[in-house]
């Protein structure tokens, strides 16, 4: 529930006439950020590290990917390291690595003098129950409800993506935690601007993530909301400078038809 | 040390009698503030205070008591001043000022002779021809007007006061301190002008009788009512409504004022097409009271209180109310013709409240402050040219960051009790025809109360390294702050002044946002072992000059502004969080100077006034942008106002204003990069970016309508925005919904043309 936005909602029908209109910002330009996402999950491999820089605010929404870095996932649980292969530009790929659940997942690369570290705890498996959609309870759209059981004890922390017809993400930031509602069967809508029809295909996937990756996303709500006290960049759990994240996480992914 | 001051002028006192008493306005018996008491042949003369009193110390004789007052006919008195005597007069409104619009309601040239600087007073009849947004008139919205004070811009609450935080302006009503000053998210204040009389606005060189804040102080008085005979009055408006009823509860002894306001913008939203938007309530009432009932000659006792809410809701699956509620007690007495003294008991309460009810979620949250205030203030007139003001004042302060109930419930956030206390003493001083000051000192202290609520230590990354508790009610930690408060006055001729002030305030309440806008949930905090008491030391100089006979008046003032212990936030901070807010803040310094012109013609057919600021506001905390000075989000370049009221007629009068300022400082992306398929804004620097500037024009005009007998009424027409310019309310980036390899700004600008038409009445 953001509050903001509900402001900025009811400002909008106080005055039944608010605008909206494309406006020509002079950005300044920044240098190039190294920008690492990386996830691996319970699920088989192979898994991908993705390494990119950022542009400029008025190029395209073309990233250049990073070639020839060094890149090492360490189960440090089992004492293994995976040697990525770059697949195609930025893209880095696992051979044998496998995620489980509990294990300790440590990434390493370098890039032109470049070092980047982190690690991240794949936590414990929940299972989605069911879901089902529902009239929005603002506008006019389609929110989708998911249904979890949250494990006894305080401490899951999840990442929720929702994907319609196999194609449209959903750009909101669905984290939930379990610090008011431990133990509980969690049913919180998914609010999203996707025009979903009957006979869609509906798929949610819910993640069981780390607390810094979860304060990560929580940062990335923040950021992509563009209303914060404060407007920076999300905390990244990512040592040496970069953008972007590293994730080992678990995946229960479910898919209904729209009704 | 100022006994010592005075106590040779004391001494030297020959066979003196003072005349005291109240002025009033005769046919509505409201006490007149700041009007002059003078003795042309002895060429001394006083101010009536807040209350109407005045009081004048002279040698025997016989003597002109001349009594004066704006848009009032001069009263004449012959006395022989034997003894101490009590003349109480009532003016009569009129003269040629009738059919004209004055805007000041201070003697005419007291721009010049007072010592007092960085001030601005508004007599509420002064602003009703002005153009207002929705129908209703509204003073926060003129005082935006005025130089140095700055409008936090459509569909926000707030306004800044040479360059200082929306929460540095410390707003009284009756001396009630009012927490949240606007409804309806921004768009009308707390501040029903049928009920108020007056307003001052004090720009960081406030007397010593007030404190608590940095920026400055808005002292909003109230109507004491009519207490001569009943009256009522009234406006119907598109969205809103108001009445009003005073009247005397005894003649010439007491009286009472009622006066209530509804709106109803919901009204409208049943025609929607959208069925959630027809479901959606939102509305504002606030009621005004005031009972006041002269006991004896020496005491007058006062009751007033506000009550205010809001109410915003969303087809019952979301609601959120809020409002403000403040009551005051007052007791003015009369130890002696010299010695005035009043005596006041306030409360202040401001809470909103949550309701969420979707998703199997039933919950709510209650979030209130609340203060206790008793305050002393003792006025003793020792001689015209000296009255030295002396008192106490001490707070009690309780805040309710967030109380749960429902079927989702946290435990709650404990409330953080405190107690601010002061004692102060300040002296007006004309020691020649051409010099004055006003000396004074504050002394303030604020005690952080031990209770349920948690004191942090943290490292230097703001982690919580351990927590403490401490007994109910235990004092854990006082801060003391001596505020010296000195201003001077020159005069250089009748019609020229130059006046010099500095002044120390301390601030020791901070209201947290969390959001760039702000919102009536924003968070208000206490001072506590990790946020420290705020201060800030100005320095300012100005030149004040009349003509044709206090027609026109220009001044120019400048400022200089020094801030201790100014909070910003970290990068990504979440305030409303259950996070303690302590892990949230970084704290540095501040530093804001300006040149503020004013041109303003008083009186005539045609009034009004043209202002302007150049100012730059700056802050420098450790933690944000590499440790380097940055403008704070209010850091305005250029502020301009032109305000003017013409009386075309009899009938008719027509006014414009129209505003232009620079845009807030901001903080805009400088890149972009992608996440799980997502473009996400890469941002360098905190408040780097500008807004675009603001403008807009608005036009305004009153027809009056026949009367009949004691009936009077008008029709308000306005337009606001009249060139419908788009001025931005937030500006937020995103893909381009065209053409996906490219992103772009969007402007969300909350309205452009906004008629309006009301109606009032009065008998």
């Amino acid at each position: 529930m953001n509050i903001n936005k509900i402001f900025l909602y009811l400002l909008v029908i106080t005055t039944f006439s608010s605008c909206q209109k494309v406006i020509k910002i002079n950005l300044n330009g920044s240098s190039p950020k190294f920008v690492i996402i990386g996830n691996v999950t319970d699920e088989p491999g192979p898994y991908t590290i993705k390494i990119t820089k950022s542009v400029n605010f008025d190029q395209d929404n073309v990233f250049p990917g990073v070639d020839n870095a060094v890149v090492y996932i360490t189960d440090q649980t089992l004492n293994i390291t995976d040697t990525l292969s770059e697949i195609s530009s930025g893209n880095y790929q696992t051979h044998f690595l496998s995620g489980v659940s509990g294990h300790t997942y440590h990434l390493y690369i370098t890039s032109d003098n470049n070092v980047f570290t982190s690690s991240s705890i794949m936590p414990t498996r929940v299972p989605l129950d069911s879901i089902y959609t529902q009239k929005s309870l603002f506008g006019s759209g389609t929110d989708v409800v998911p249904i979890y059981k949250d494990p006894v004890g305080v401490g899951n922390q999840y990442h929720i993506i929702l994907k319609i017809k196999d194609s449209i993400s959903s750009v909101a930031v669905y984290i939930h935690d379990d610090a008011l509602q431990d133990g509980n069967l969690v049913s919180e809508a998914l609010m999203n601007s996707i025009d979903i029809h009957s006979g869609d295909s509906v798929m949610v996937e819910l993640q069981c993530i780390d607390e810094n990756v979860f304060q990560y996303y929580t940062d990335l709500s923040a950021t992509i909301q563009q209303n914060s006290a404060a407007p920076s960049n999300p905390q990244s759990n990512i040592t040496g400078g970069a953008l972007g994240y590293f994730s080992a996480h678990t995946s229960y992914r479910k898919s209904i038809i729209a009704q | 040390m100022i006994s010592l001051f005075y106590s040779p002028i004391i001494c030297l006192g020959q066979v003196k009698h003072t005349i005291s008493g109240i002025i009033k306005d005769k046919k509505t018996g409201e006490t007149l503030i700041g009007a002059t008491v003078r003795i042309d042949e002895k060429k001394i003369g006083t101010a009536t205070n807040e209350y109407g009193f005045y009081s004048l110390s002279v040698d025997s004789g016989s003597y002109t008591l001349g009594i004066n007052y704006i848009g009032y006919v001069e009263e004449l008195r012959t006395i022989s001043l034997l003894k101490d005597l009590t003349i109480n007069v009532s003016l009569v409104a009129g003269g040629k000022q009738l059919t004209e619009v004055t805007i000041s309601s201070k003697k005419k040239d007291d721009n010049i002779t007072n010592s007092q600087m960085g001030m601005n007073t508004l007599d509420i009849k002064a602003i009703n021809a002005l153009p207002v947004l929705f129908g209703e008139k509204d003073v926060l919205k003129i005082v935006q007007m005025l130089p140095g004070v700055k409008s936090a811009g459509d569909g926000n609450s707030g306004f800044f006061v040479r360059g200082g935080g929306a929460d540095q302006n410390l707003i009284l009503l009756d001396e009630a301190v009012v927490y949240n000053p606007s409804h309806l998210l921004g768009f009308f204040s707390v501040f029903n002008s049928d009920a108020i009389k007056n307003l001052t606005l004090y720009k960081g060189n406030e007397p010593a009788q007030f404190g608590g804040r940095l920026s400055s102080v808005m002292d909003i008085k109230m109507n004491d009512g009519n207490d001569q005979s009943y009256h009522a009055s009234g406006g119907i408006g598109l969205i809103s409504s108001r009445l009003n009823l005073e009247g005397p509860i005894v003649k010439d002894k007491g009286s009472f004022l009622i006066s209530a306001r509804r709106t109803y913008a919901d009204a409208f939203l049943a025609l929607s097409n959208d069925p959630s938007t027809r479901k959606t309530q939102l509305y504002f009432y606030d009621l005004n009271a005031k009972f006041n009932y002269k006991i004896s000659d020496k005491d007058r006792i006062y009751l007033s209180g506000y009550y205010g809410k809001d109410v915003l809701g969303l087809g019952g699956k979301f609601g959120i109310n809020w409002g403000n509620a403040t009551g005051t007690f007052r007791w003015n007495h009369l130890f002696n013709p010299k010695l005035f003294s009043n005596t006041s008991l306030i409360y202040s309460n401001y809470h909103y409240n949550i309701d969420i009810n979707s998703g199997g979620i039933d919950a709510s949250v209650l979030s209130v402050i609340r203060d206790w205030n008793f305050k002393e203030e003792l006025k003793y007139y020792i001689s015209p040219t000296n009255a030295l003001s002396f008192g106490f004042n001490s707070v009690y302060h309780i805040i309710t960051p967030g109380q749960f109930s429902g079927n989702v419930a946290p435990p709650d956030v404990a409330k953080v009790n405190s107690w601010e206390n002061a004692i102060y003493a300040s002296d007006s001083w004309k020691p020649t025809d051409k010099l004055s000051f006003d000396i004074g000192i504050r002394l303030s202290s604020f005690s952080v109360l031990g209770g349920a609520n948690n004191y942090y230590n943290l490292d230097e990354n703001h982690n919580i390294i351990d927590t403490n508790h401490y007994a109910n009610g235990k004092i854990v930690e006082t801060f003391i702050n001596p505020e010296p408060r000195l201003s001077g006055n020159y005069q250089l001729n009748k019609s020229s002044s130059i006046k010099a002030a500095y002044g120390r305030n301390a601030q020791y309440l901070h209201l947290l946002s969390n959001s760039t806008t702000s919102n009536p949930t924003d968070k208000w905090v206490s001072t506590n072992n990790i946020i420290k008491p705020e201060l800030a030391d100005q320095f300012s100089l100005g030149y004040f000059r009349n003509f044709k006979d206090n027609t026109y008046e220009v001044s120019a003032e400048s400022y200089y502004k020094t801030m201790q212990n100014e909070v910003d936030y970290k990068d990504n901070a979440q305030v409303l969080s259950n996070t303690p807010v302590e892990t949230q803040l970084l704290f540095g310094q501040g530093r804001a100077y300006g040149l503020e012109l004013l041109a303003r013609k008083n009186e005539g057919r045609f009034t009004g006034w043209v202002s302007y600021t150049l100012s730059k506001t700056q802050l420098q905390i450790n933690g944000i942008n590499n440790n380097n000075w940055y403008n704070a989000r209010q850091d305005r370049t250029h502020d301009l106002s032109v305000v003017g009221m013409y009386k075309l007629s009899k009938k008719w009068t027509v006014s414009a204003d129209f505003v232009y300022y620079t845009g807030n400082a901001v903080t805009y992306p400088s890149g972009k990069y992608q996440v799980d398929n997502q473009v996400v804004f890469y941002y360098t620097e905190r408040n780097a970016y500008r807004e675009p500037a603001y403008h807009r024009l608005d036009l305004g005009a009153t027809l009056k309508l026949k009367d009949h007998k004691r009936f009077t009424s008008e029709v308000s027409f306005s337009l606001y925005n009249a060139y419908g310019h788009e001025n931005p309310y937030s500006i937020t980036f995103q893909e381009d919904p065209n053409d996906a390899n490219k992103t772009q700004a969007v402007q969300t600008a909350l309205f452009k043309w906004v008629p309006s038409i009301s109606y009032n009445f009065k008998f």
